[in-house]
Formats: structure tokens, C-alpha cells, sequence
């Protein structure tokens, strides 16, 4: 509640860390009058578990990166190779639990690569991560022999899936469950931790962190580390959503993860990323998709429909702040 | 970076042997991989098959010098550096705009004249969300990435549109001095971005505008125009790729989008051959045909397709590795 105290309606800089917020409410209750399902429990639950959930995890592992100063482009390499294993141990019998940690191991292998090639070998976030994608979508296809999916259709598996996404617990399916724990712990981890205050230390200031002492290397792998993380639970979701591995299908999530991110970074007066301002974005952008669909757009208008509105937001969130300075 | 006067040029000159070896560590990663190349792969190094790689990276080559104008223009900070993610889309609505005009009976010239204004259409609008609206150049070109991919699929409603024309197919096969004009384009194009990056007050002002912009303001440099400027020609090169990837395929075909990729890897990798780590002219060039040539060097060793991406990205990152390991330490 601090913020609506802290509110100045002349200072424009103040108004422009609302944009995303306002441009949310407009929105939603556009869509929810243009169209009779948009505001609909069912449609709601669905917006939800299969637009907000997934991006929402990997977008904060991007938060958690972008904090740090860096940028991650390999997130849908650490997508799809837990995905892959999850679905590869699966299918040749393995127990669930074996399963998952094969999944998140395929992950933190790709955190790993990442780390050493940009604390070790001190090359660029972008050209690391960059590289780290072009050696992933070549493992991917290499392994199902140039982009075969892996279906699991039995009754068993079926079972399972649902288990893992779609079982009720206090009125939520336990994804969106998954979902509120990674915001708490990434929450805790960025805005309420020693290493939290490292992180946000190497994106403010790079050379005072070092010179303060901090360990940075140890403390930066970690950062890359716990994103690949993050994207190998949102693998193990996505894979059990759709029932099966689709090859280089992580990478669609990329450039939204980006954007939600940068979205979110508008409700900080220091335009710094946030656990908060990310689900913003996220929600923003899946309530948008959801909504264009819902009144009749095509999926080819959608995509200018997304890029239109988010280039508004953007354009009314920095234009306000730019004229203040 | 900066040395104190006592033992300052000893510091100077330490960095400045690191600076040399980071570059002929990049070329001589790169005459490495070029010389296995030659030696294993038949054909490798006849002149036929380097002027088919010279022709095949025209596409990139001139999309990569439109990447690095901006990333000289922006500054190369991660976050915050200037980038034109709306590159490769841009190609693809100029090359369905080319296709779609063509075929609907206008002459060349018309068709060209469409193309080159949609290109800059799209240029303008990053360059008003970055200069005026002041929105940070990786956001704001992906916004409009998203518009501008839209758009073409719109366009072509996401097919392929064949383009029978004389010029077209002229541009494709004619050639000058035994020499395609697809490859006399990415020589020309070379060769006016080394003069104007390099020797002239332009690319001068240029660098300083993405070294230090409040210093170049205060030098009385118009960094906005000169930002205006880079994302314009970034939607120029883009409309010349354009043409060029309609007349190789006859056709605009959906897909251009994933060239984003090879552009950023080319304009990136470009900036290990440069002393202060900023894309030059040279640079880019020399990327663009080492990526090129990778890609060849793999077909005619009869490497499996799956593997390409794959060795490319783990050569890409021995050579970053090779030149940071050479880098003195910047902190």
C-alpha cells in the first residue's frame, strides 16, 4: 500500500510505473465487455494454466539473469533437454521421481555451460547463451534424429500427467501450485537474501561489486545456474501438459520471457526487474493473446494486435518518464 | 582500464601486446579451422567454391553490417546496447512486399521503390521508439518485431509466393567479370562500409555516439540524428537483403525471422577482431564469411545436417574463448 501513498499525480515519473497496471485493468475490462467469455471462470482457469504458468516460470528465471546485469538466450535449450529427459526416462521405465531429476539435470547441465563459458572464459552473456542455443537445437535434433517428437499416449501415462498438472488441490491444479512456489522462492531469493542483494548489486553496479569483495564469479554462476533451474521445471510442466517431447518447441517461449521481464521493469522508479512486475508482464501478455482470440482475431493479426499493444504501454510507460527527466 | 602515471605505459603496453594477441587469436582460431577445411574437403579452396560461399553470405553479410551500424551507434552493453531485433523480420515483410507488388503487374522499379520505403518505414519506427519515446532499444525492436512478422504473415497469409521476372532471375544468375552480382553486392557493400565506418568523419562520430554519448553530446554531435540514422539503415539493409533473398529463391517465402539468429552471431562474433571489442566493418565481414564457409565446409565433407548448428556454435564460442582468455582483466 505504500506505493498508492507514495503516489504524486504531477510527478509523471510516478504515473509512468502505472502504465503497465493501468493498461492491465483497460484491457481486461475491454475484452471482458467486447466478448461474453472472456470473463468467464472457465476461460479465467484457462488463461491461467496454459498461458500464465509456464512463461511465468521461465520469465522468472530471465528476472533472476536480468537483475544480475546479463541476459539468457538459451532458456528454451534448458526447456526443451529437461523436457527430453523427463520424456525419455519416462518412456523407458523409469519411475516418476527418477524422471524429474533426470529432467532437472539435463537443466543444470546447460546452467552449468552457461556459468563456466561466462565466469570462466569471461565471454558475453549474449554471445555464451547465444552459442549455448545453437548447440542445443543441434543436441535436440541429433537425439530424436532431426525432430521427432516422443508421444506417450498409454492410460498410465495419462494418469500420471494428470497427477503432475491437473490435480485439484484447495480449488487450483497443482501447476499453478508449482507456479506460486517458484514466485515465492524467487521472491525470497532476489528481494529478501544476501545473494538477492549480490545479484541486484552486479546489474547496478558491476565494478563496485567486485571491489566490495563479493564473490562474483561463484555468486554469477549461480545466477545462470538457478535459471536453467527454473526453465527445467517449466520443461517437466510443459512436457506433461502436451504429453510428449516436441523437439525446439522451448524457444517460442524466449523473446515473451524477454519482454515480460523488461515489461515489468516499468513499475520500479529504477526500472529494475522484479518477481512482481514480471507476473505483471506475464499476465499482460497472456490476457492480450487470450483476448484478441476470444474476439475473432486470426493468429496473424494477434501477433500485431501483441506487438501494437505492448509498443503502447512501453511507448506511454518511458515517454511519461522520458519528459520527466 | 585507466593507468596511473607511475608504470602507466608499461600497463599501456602490456594491454596493447593482450589487445594483439585477442585479435590474431580470432584470425588465426579462424585460419585454423579454414586451413582443415582445405585440407580435408575437396574443392574446398578452389575459386569457384569461394566465390559460391562469397555468394551465398550476401544475404547475411548485409543484414550483419545493418546489426553492427546499430550496435556501434547504441553501444555494446548487454542489456541496454543498441540491437535491432526487428531485423530479420523486416527482411521477410520487404522481401513478401517485393514479391506481392511484383506480381501484381507493377515494373521494377516501383516494386523496388515499395520495398525500400517499407524497409525504412520499419527502421523509422524503432528509431522513434528508441530516440523520442526513449524505450530501451531491445524492447522496443522487439515490439515492433512482433508487428512487423505479423504484418507479413498477413501479407502472404504464410506462403510461399513465387516471383517469375526478368529481373529477378537476372539477379540470380547474371554476373560481371565472371563474378555473380549477388557477390559483387556483399563486395560493394564491404567496400563502402570500410570507407564510411573507418575513414570518414561519419564513422567517427558514429563510434562516439555509442562510446559515450553524453561526451559526444557535449562535442556537439547530434546523437539523436545519428541514432535516427542507424535504425534507418538497419530498414535499408534489410530491403536490399530483401531483393536479394527473393531473387535467390524466386519466391518470399515464410521463415526469415530465424536468420536473427546467424545475423546477431555474425555482428557479435565481428566485434572479437576490434581492439576495444566494438563490431568494425572488417570485422563483421570477416564473420559473416567465417560462418559462411563453416556452413560450406560442412556440406562438402558430407557432415549431417543436425550436426551444422551445433560445431557452429561450439566454434563460435572457442573463438570468443580464445580472445577473453588473451583479454586482460577489465576490472
Amino acid at each position: 500500500m505504500s506505493m498508492i501513498k507514495k503516489l504524486n499525480l504531477s510527478d509523471a515519473a510516478e504515473v509512468s510505473r502505472f502504465a503497465v497496471l493501468l493498461a492491465f485493468v483497460l484491457l481486461f475490462v475491454f475484452f471482458s465487455l467486447a466478448s461474453p467469455s472472456f470473463f468467464s471462470t472457465a476461460n479465467l482457469f484457462n488463461v491461467l494454466v496454459n498461458n500464465v504458468v509456464l512463461l511465468a516460470i521461465i520469465a522468472f528465471g530471465m528476472t533472476i539473469v536480468i537483475s544480475a546485469g546479463g541476459i539468457d538466450l538459451s532458456v528454451g535449450v534448458s526447456v526443451d533437454v529437461a523436457s527430453l529427459a523427463f520424456i525419455a526416462l519416462l518412456a523407458s521405465g523409469s519411475g516418476v521421481g527418477i524422471a524429474v531429476c533426470g529432467g532437472l539435470t539435463a537443466a543444470l547441465i546447460v546452467g552449468v555451460l552457461n556459468a563456466v563459458l561466462i565466469t570462466r572464459l569471461r565471454i558475453s552473456p549474449f554471445l555464451a547463451t547465444l552459442g549455448v542455443l545453437f548447440i542445443g537445437q543441434s543436441v535436440q535434433q541429433i537425439a530424436t534424429g532431426g525432430g521427432q517428437p516422443i508421444y506417450l499416449v498409454t492410460g498410465e501415462f495419462a494418469k500420471l500427467f494428470n497427477a503432475i498438472v491437473r490435480t485439484q488441490f484447495i480449488g487450483l491444479p497443482t501447476s499453478v501450485w508449482i507456479l506460486v512456489l517458484c514466485a515465492i522462492a524467487v521472491y525470497l531469493l532476489l528481494h529478501r537474501s544476501v545473494f538477492g542483494r549480490y545479484v541486484r548489486a552486479f546489474g547496478a553496479q558491476p565494478g563496485v561489486a567486485w571491489y566490495s569483495g563479493i564473490r562474483v564469479p561463484f555468486n554469477m554462476s549461480m545466477v545462470y545456474i538457478a535459471c536453467a533451474l527454473l526453465c527445467g521445471i517449466a520443461g517437466i510442466l510443459l512436457s506433461s501438459t502436451v504429453r510428449s517431447y516436441v523437439p525446439l518447441s522451448g524457444n517460442a517461449f524466449l523473446l515473451d520471457a524477454v519482454g515480460a521481464t523488461f515489461i515489468g521493469t516499468t513499475i520500479s522508479t529504477e526500472r529494475r526487474p522484479s518477481v512482481i512486475g514480471t507476473l505483471l508482464g506475464v499476465m499482460l501478455l497472456a490476457v492480450v493473446k487470450n483476448g484478441l482470440l476470444l474476439i475473432g482475431w486470426n493468429f496473424y493479426w494477434q501477433q500485431v494486435g501483441i506487438g501494437a499493444l505492448v509498443f503502447l504501454v512501453l511507448a506511454l510507460s518511458f515517454g511519461l518518464r522520458g519528459r520527466a527527466h | 582500464m585507466d593507468d596511473q602515471t607511475q608504470g602507466g605505459k608499461t600497463t599501456r603496453r602490456r594491454a596493447s601486446i593482450g589487445s594483439w594477441g585477442i585479435r590474431l587469436g580470432a584470425i588465426s582460431c579462424f585460419a585454423v579451422i579454414l586451413a582443415y577445411f582445405a585440407f580435408t574437403a575437396p574443392g574446398f579452396l578452389s575459386f569457384y567454391n569461394i566465390l559460391n560461399v562469397v555468394e551465398q553470405s550476401a544475404i547475411l553479410g548485409v543484414l550483419a553490417f545493418g546489426m553492427s551500424v546499430v550496435i556501434i551507434g547504441g553501444g555494446s552493453d548487454v542489456q541496454t546496447g543498441g540491437i535491432d531485433l526487428s531485423l530479420a523480420a523486416n527482411t521477410g515483410l520487404c522481401a513478401a512486399v517485393f514479391a506481392t507488388t511484383s506480381n501484381a503487374g507493377y515494373p521494377v522499379p516501383t516494386a523496388v521503390l515499395a520495398v525500400v520505403a517499407t524497409g525504412l518505414t520499419v527502421g523509422l519506427l524503432n528509431a522513434i521508439a528508441v530516440v523520442r519515446l526513449n524505450i530501451l532499444p531491445l524492447l522496443a525492436t522487439l515490439a515492433v518485431m512482433n508487428v512487423v512478422a505479423g504484418s507479413e504473415l498477413i501479407l502472404t497469409q504464410n506462403t510461399v509466393i513465387s516471383v517469375a521476372s526478368e529481373f529477378v532471375s537476372g539477379l540470380a544468375m547474371g554476373s560481371f567479370i565472371g563474378v555473380s552480382f549477388m557477390a559483387w553486392t556483399l563486395i560493394v557493400f564491404t567496400a563502402l562500409m570500410i570507407c564510411v565506418l573507418h575513414f570518414t568523419g561519419i564513422g567517427l562520430r558514429l563510434y562516439a555516439v555509442g562510446g559515450h554519448p553524453e561526451a559526444a553530446r557535449a562535442a556537439g554531435i547530434g546523437v539523436g540524428r545519428y541514432l535516427t540514422s542507424t535504425y534507418l539503415f538497419s530498414g535499408l539493409c534489410a530491403a536490399i537483403a530483401s531483393i536479394l533473398l527473393v531473387s535467390r529463391l524466386s519466391a518470399s517465402t515464410p521463415g526469415s525471422g530465424e536468420l536473427l539468429l546467424s545475423v546477431l552471431a555474425a555482428a557479435l562474433l565481428g566485434t572479437v577482431f576490434s581492439r576495444r571489442f566494438v563490431p568494425t566493418a572488417g570485422g563483421t565481414i570477416l564473420s559473416t564469411l567465417f560462418i559462411g564457409f563453416l556452413a560450406n565446409g560442412f556440406q562438402l565433407l558430407n557432415v549431417s545436417s543436425y550436426w551444422v548448428n551445433g560445431v557452429q556454435g561450439t566454434l563460435i564460442l572457442l573463438v570468443v574463448a580464445a580472445t577473453s582468455l588473451a583479454k586482460p582483466s577489465e576490472r
